[in-house]
């Protein structure tokens, strides 16, 4: 029976890690939000203006840039993924070609986001003399999430069934206007959910965008071509600089906020993805 | 319809198609030529030798050709706190992997699987937060220690690394034929003998490329061991010592480097460029493996 005793003790091994992996997450959420959400939903902290050495300051500006750099980045990112996509789903044949792409693919997704930022820093900041500004941040960020883009969406347009394009092709539609008119408007919702989760990635990104969107401001950026200083990396520059007085508070708060809209994006392309999969199962199944 | 006709328009939207796509292409490229091009001031001034393969990180701010810039220490620091956590994870992530996919009860494996996902949306400047406020101390405490070093790192680093770990094993475990464990339940095997003489073998691939992967990202983590680690030059010989790791060097020094000490920034990052293409190689090859198998 030693057989069974080793299968009783090795199920609760198995148990207690994927218990153990919850409880990581639910502490690490616990205690952010225990020293953080006070701050962070006081309006006074998250409507305000920052403040350079004196304590008491907010970070408006610093969650206006992070959404606005989100934007911009998905904007610039979106109808390259789209096209590649359709590409990768729609075209592409097995060979050189596209093993190099592929090759690439994987690559910019295992390229650490420091090594974005520097080359950001290098092409947008110096070489291109943008200086330090939203668009260059939001350059360096689509590229860094364009394979995680294409991928998903790339997924949405390969669930859209075989027998669709069969029934467009056969009823005389060339393979663009079948994309265009069956092939993307079913694959749409799956490509909006795939748009909503890179955008959770970005506004978390730091690394990336510290050296090429900025570090500090006081001001609301307006233009693209504004110094602008997202959430993120301004929890890191209050941490490491320290300068203000309040500058733990500031942290607490701020991660405390960053966590909660990261969340809150995250639900938001969970629940889209499933009201789509409900309402595409009640359309398909027979009363 | 296109004003080309059928068949044109068609080839004109795979060209666009195609472009889009050879984005990814160009942007590997561009990375690769300016990381290389701003390293080149430091590969020829500092020497192969001294950068890549000495301990001596000594820059001068003011006058940054009188400085040293050997990076070994920094790459002997990533390689030690990713180990570091790469012992912690592997096992973790596998085996919370096995549960995900073959013990837990379905409302359970949901609650797991959304867990982890949300874990890894966690942004590192949080985890690093969170280690620093919470990991620092207990260590501290616990070892008499500062806190800070390379323990605090790798602990951080788990909680990066293993929801990639975690996720891509499920997905390996569950792409397996079900016939495979059939047999082996059939065979008379319980649960546990059919788990590890089994399925993780026929899954060995597949575990490996997730375990590569997870290892990508602790090499790659910035910000949440910057936090942590304590930012020293010394040469890590204890799990307790301060020191840096490339990530974390490129950030604390590149605010006030200029010259060739700002160049010797870039060829840690053109270091951590090969490691990425490296790790992507030796994917292909153990995925060609199992296509083989």
């Amino acid at each position: 029976m030693k057989a069974k005793r080793a299968d009783k003790i090795a199920s609760g091994v198995f148990w207690a890690l994927g218990i153990l992996t919850i409880a990581i997450l639910a502490f690490i959420i616990i205690e952010i939000l225990a020293r953080g959400l006070l701050t962070a939903i006081n309006p006074k902290f998250f409507l305000g203006k920052p403040e350079a050495i004196k304590g008491g300051g907010g970070i408006f500006p610093m969650i206006v840039s992070s959404l606005y750099l989100a934007v911009l980045a998905i904007l610039l990112s979106l109808p390259l993924s789209i096209g590649a996509a359709i590409y990768m789903a729609e075209y592409a044949k097995k060979g050189r070609v596209n093993n190099v792409i592929r090759f690439c693919l994987d690559s910019l997704a295992t390229l650490p986001s420091i090594v974005f930022g520097l080359f950001g820093l290098a092409l947008f900041v110096t070489y291109f003399r943008w200086s330090y500004c939203l668009l260059a941040g939001a350059f360096t960020l689509a590229i860094l999430s364009l394979p995680i883009l294409l991928r998903s969406t790339e997924e949405a347009i390969k669930l859209v069934p075989d027998a669709y394009r069969e029934a467009s092709m056969s009823l005389g539609a060339s393979r663009w206007t079948t994309i265009r008119q069956v092939v993307i408007p079913s694959a749409l919702p799956g490509i909006i959910t795939a748009t909503i989760l890179p955008i959770g990635r970005i506004m978390g990104e730091s690394a990336a965008i510290i050296y090429t969107t900025g570090l500090f401001i006081r001001s609301i950026p307006t233009n693209p071509f504004s110094t602008a200083a997202p959430l993120a990396g301004y929890i890191w520059y209050s941490q490491t600089e320290a300068i203000v007085p309040d500058y733990r508070q500031i942290v607490n708060g701020g991660a405390a906020l960053l966590l909660i809209i990261v969340f809150a994006i995250y639900f938001l392309a969970r629940w889209t993805g499933n009201r789509y999969q409900k309402k595409k199962l009640l359309g398909a199944s027979p009363k | 319809m296109g004003r080309l006709g059928l068949k044109d328009s068609d080839y004109w939207v795979k060209l666009v198609m195609f472009t889009c796509a050879s984005v990814a292409i160009l942007a590997i490229l561009l990375i690769f030529l300016f990381i290389f091009r701003e390293s080149i001031p430091a590969i020829r001034q500092v020497g192969v030798g001294n950068l890549f393969f000495s301990t001596n990180w000594a820059p001068n701010v003011s006058k940054p050709e009188a400085g040293h810039y050997g990076m070994l220490t920094f790459i002997w620091g990533t390689l030690l706190t990713t180990f570091g956590a790469m012992v912690i994870a592997t096992p973790l992530g596998i085996g919370a992997a096995v549960f995900l996919d073959q013990i837990a009860p379905d409302r359970m494996a949901r609650t797991v699987r959304r867990g982890i996902e949300l874990l890894a949306g966690i942004p590192s400047v949080v985890i690093g937060w969170f280690g620093l406020i919470l990991l620092v101390p207990a260590i501290a405490r616990v070892t008499g220690s500062s806190g800070y070093g390379v323990i605090a790192a790798s602990m951080v680093l788990v909680v990066m690394a293993l929801p990639t770990i975690t996720t891509l094993s499920a997905e390996t475990l569950k792409s397996l034929p079900v016939t495979l464990k059939e047999a082996s339940v059939a065979m008379g095997a319980t649960r546990w003998q059919t788990i590890h003489k089994v399925l993780l073998p026929a899954a060995r691939e597949g575990l490996l490329i997730a375990v590569i992967l997870g290892m990508g990202r602790a090499i790659g983590e910035t910000m949440a061991v910057q936090m942590v680690i304590g930012n020293a030059r010394a040469f890590a010989l204890s799990p307790f010592s301060r020191t840096s790791t490339l990530t974390t060097r490129i950030v604390t020094d590149l605010g006030e480097a200029a010259g060739v000490f700002r160049s010797a920034l870039f060829a840690q990052a053109l270091v951590l460029l090969v490691i990425a293409m490296v790790l992507i190689i030796l994917i292909r090859l153990v995925s060609r493996r199992r296509e083989a198998w």
